[in-house]
């Protein structure tokens, strides 16, 4: 998954902090960046041996006591200073190049210094400047700059030496804070950690400001102040969908693609027991119009989305198109080996009988069948996106990963469908944004998030939608970018009870089950593609048994789909 | 073999299966007639515990299969056995369309009749050699299915409208497998039991650096120890996911010496070697970061190989 909170040049300098830091479990506190958005290394590798050689969370508990306090940003700049010294030492010795990284970053503070812009300069402390070059100007043999006596017992103290602990660090920071500031951070260091609060914080000057970095703070729930409020009614009497509520489904999300006949045929067998209570609603996003203040907010909600799915498109065209590129290349492999090679006449391999007179009739030595380069693809692949709320903070992510998916499948002349669903007043809606014929995937950037997701109905209805000439005599293969975590407002529509049961939790999990297992007996193999948090894992794997991949970012798509596809495929060849 | 036999000796390996080994050397002198088929390792296998488990199962006469990761060594550790062993070795590898006329033979024309071609399983077991099925969990399982009644205890090979061979008693087949990764699966139980199952460790820093010294004696220990290190930051990197494991790649590590004692510098020889290996140009950033945090891009030959 392209994680959109963070740039690739963040995503970068987080690896850089991972990997010096020899651990890949934590969020780091700190990332470091010159003012040109490219990641600081040397300092972001402080970043790292800091929580190698130290106690991280401490230490950050250390910078969060003073969060508040308007001399907040000096203090980093003076303590990273510190750190950085205490850290190099201790890491030199087992890390020789890191003699000329230090040398090399205190050039580039020169370099970095003398390309600041008026405003820049203007921005940054004097005194924390003054400091930073002492350090660097000692590091990389300049001249000192001159120093109040004040400034050279400062430079003194954030030498910390490579032979103090945490406790020592910590000591030397609140001693440089009291005597050079008068600041007492006194309890809040021991107080409980308040890491919550602290958000990214970002090395002043060096470093781009948070704002630039974070395009949104959502928590991947849904809580983002333009998510939709969806809640469940709680146990109030559910009320199936209404004619006023079909209106609103065809007005928001286009007319239905199958006749009015059709529609009912497919309710009358797929809305029954659990999903009773629903309606679908299979359309391809044709004439969607506004007959209410809320449709057509939704309706211009949409269309904002779709702008910002092409923005976000452009803007990284050139990793989706390399993610295109590695699939395509992947699943060409996997194709090549996977599916039958038709037989070709050869002088040696299993001899054909229906041809063997030709050996003593006509002298002809090729009798024999081996397999042929040519190759017989027999496949046909569903794509199904959630596109419920909770995919709202990653709905230009998975716009993307749908198109990388569908263009790469549709380059190896693999047939391909997508249908997004969502489940809203009842109703369960796949909206279809590529058909078989289209070679165009671009209709990925339809993709918007709001409803409720009834994964179980939506896989259900998805098995039906099987008439599409181009299907016939292939394989059907189905893969669901997901969330592992179904819940509908509509409840179960189990009679025996008298107040319906929630769609959600394990029930919900339950009845997806069902469905996925349903459609193997068909013959159909479903795979799921999770976005979500590990908290659904279990669910996920509930579900799915062993047909997932877990995508993080998009340099994973690639590998996990395929290996996933691989997985299918292997699957089908032993039935 | 003798530098064999004493590099495993001073890697402390058991001296009584060491002395078996030899015994079985001498009862089951190689075939002159595939002679040329006993392999020279270039590389040795590190690794005292699985050295040991490994002689000790194929002098029990039980076949091997060695499962892990990539990078884990396992067709060095099948190339070293069948060195040590002093057997011809037949290298099979498996793909998915490799089926039964693959492993044991097929039907062709000598220009009078339609004979029987055999296949290297055949020859293998003919010739008491060694099999090593390469990526066996590549293959159908039904493909596999020949090869039950010369895994077992019938040990013998029967073609229809051929003759039936029995193996020859110093015959072993050693499968390799990947397993670990999303899109691998388990071989079925059938198979497996056929097998002594080796689960092959990640090649620890100390071997890695053993490995490298004795490849190229003249490397400078601590350009050494950094190299050493880089893999193991790599790796760590791959299981973190943050890369894929085309860069992890232990052959590459080991062939960017070879072209830094050629007179390449670092930079290049690793580029060649381990960065160019990922065509994902954002992977390669990544990966050249990792370097760039351990080894300066221009190491000379002078250096890299002096004291």
């Amino acid at each position: 998954m392209i994680k959109k909170q963070f740039t690739l040049s963040a995503r970068r300098a987080r690896n850089i902090i991972w990997n010096a830091a020899g651990r890949y479990d934590f969020e780091p506190p700190f990332m470091a960046f010159f003012p040109n958005g490219n990641p600081d290394n040397y300092f972001n590798m402080v970043v790292g041996f800091t929580q190698k050689w130290l106690d991280l969370p401490r230490i950050w508990d250390f910078f969060a006591a003073y969060e508040g306090d308007r001399r907040a940003e000096e203090f980093d700049e003076y303590l990273w200073l510190g750190l950085e010294n205490c850290v190099y030492e201790k890491e030199v010795r087992e890390r020789p190049i890191l003699a000329d990284l230090r040398r090399k970053r205190a050039e580039q503070f020169y370099v970095e210094q003398a390309s600041l812009s008026r405003q820049q300069m203007e921005y940054q402390s004097m005194p924390v400047y003054t400091q930073q070059e002492a350090r660097w100007a000692s590091v990389c043999g300049k001249h000192a700059p001159i120093l109040t006596p004040k400034e050279k017992q400062m430079a003194e103290s954030l030498r910390f030496p490579g032979e103090l602990d945490t406790d020592g660090v910590l000591e030397r920071m609140r001693d440089f804070l009291t005597r050079f500031f008068r600041y007492v951070p006194g309890e809040s260091v021991t107080a409980p950690r308040k890491a919550g609060r602290l958000a990214l914080r970002l090395l002043r000057r060096e470093h781009v400001r948070r704002d630039h970095l974070l395009i949104r703070t959502g928590t991947g729930e849904g809580n983002h102040p333009r998510a939709v409020s969806l809640r469940h009614e709680g146990l109030g009497r559910y009320v199936p969908p209404t004619e006023e509520d079909e209106k609103f489904i065809r007005a928001v999300f286009g007319r239905s693609m199958l006749s009015e006949p059709e529609m009912r045929i497919l309710e009358n067998e797929l809305c029954t027991e659990e999903d009773a209570l629903c309606r679908l609603w299979v359309t391809k996003g044709d004439d969607p119009r506004g007959i209410d203040r809320e449709s057509a907010d939704i309706l211009q909600s949409s269309r904002r989305q779709q702008e910002r799915n092409s923005a976000f498109y452009q803007q990284n065209a050139a990793l989706i198109r390399s993610s295109v590129k590695s699939l395509s290349a992947k699943l060409d492999t996997i194709l090549s080996t996977y599916f039958k090679h038709m037989p070709e006449k050869a002088l040696t391999g299993r001899i054909s009988p229906e041809n063997a007179f030709r050996l003593p009739v006509l002298q002809d030595g090729k009798v024999f069948l081996k397999d042929g380069e040519e190759i017989e693809q027999e496949i046909f692949v569903d794509l199904l996106l959630d596109a419920s709320q909770s995919r709202m903070n990653s709905q230009e992510v998975l716009s993307s990963e749908a198109y990388i998916l569908a263009k790469s499948l549709t380059a190896v002349h693999i047939p391909v469908r997508i249908f997004t669903f969502r489940s809203f007043r009842g109703f369960t809606i796949l909206d279809m944004v590529k058909s078989v014929s289209s070679t165009e995937c671009r209709g990925t950037s339809r993709y918007s998030a709001a409803g409720w997701n009834r994964d179980s109905l939506a896989l259900k209805a998805l098995g039906r939608l099987d008439d599409d000439p181009m299907l016939q005599g292939k394989r059907r293969v189905i893969l669901i970018m997901t969330d592992a975590s179904p819940n509908d407002s509509a409840p179960l529509g189990a009679t025996e009870r008298l107040i319906p049961r929630e769609y959600d939790g394990a029930a919900a999990v339950k009845a997806t089950e069902n469905a996925v297992r349903a459609l193997r007996s068909q013959g159909i193999r479903v795979g799921a593609v999770f976005h979500g948090n590990s908290s659904h894992i279990d669910d996920l794997h509930q579900i799915y048994g062993h047909a997932y991949v877990r995508i993080r970012k998009a340099s994973q798509l690639a590998q996990g789909v395929s290996d996933l596809l691989l997985m299918l495929l292997r699957e089908m060849r032993n039935d | 073999m003798e530098d064999l036999y004493l590099f495993l000796r001073n890697e402390g390996i058991d001296p009584s299966l060491l002395d078996a080994v030899k015994k079985f050397r001498e009862d089951h002198p190689a075939p002159t007639e595939s002679a040329s088929r006993i392999p020279e390792p270039e590389y040795f296998y590190y690794g005292k515990k699985t050295w040991e488990l490994a002689i000790a199962a194929l002098l029990a006469g039980k076949n091997l299969l060695l499962a892990g990761p990539k990078a884990t060594g396992k067709n060095v550790l099948a190339e070293n056995l069948s060195a040590l062993f002093a057997r011809p070795m037949w290298n099979v590898s498996f793909h998915i369309n490799a089926d039964a006329a693959y492993l044991i033979g097929t039907d062709t024309y000598n220009g009078q009749a339609v004979v029987f071609r055999p296949g290297p399983i055949w020859l293998c077991a003919q010739q008491g050699g060694f099999g090593v099925l390469d990526e066996i969990n590549m293959a159908k399982n039904e493909a596999l299915a020949v090869l039950h009644a010369a895994l077992d205890f019938r040990r013998s090979i029967d073609v229809p409208g051929y003759e039936k061979i029995d193996l020859r008693s110093e015959t072993r087949f050693i499968g390799t497998m990947n397993y670990g990764y999303a899109g691998t699966r388990d071989l079925n139980e059938a198979l497996t039991s056929r097998f002594a199952v080796l689960d092959m460790p990640l090649i620890t820093g100390e071997d890695l650096n053993k490995l490298i010294s004795r490849r190229y004696p003249a490397i400078n220990a601590r350009i050494c120890d950094q190299l050493v290190k880089l893999y193991e930051e790599l790796e760590k990197k791959a299981e973190s996911a943050e890369i894929s494991d085309a860069a992890l790649d232990l052959r590459g590590l080991l062939d960017a010496i070879a072209l830094m004692e050629q007179g390449i510098c670092s930079g290049d020889a690793l580029d060649m070697c381990i960065v160019n290996k990922s065509f994902d140009a954002y992977e390669r950033g990544l990966i050249r970061d990792v370097i760039a945090a351990r080894i300066p891009s221009d190491l000379t030959r002078e250096i890299v190989f002096g004291k």
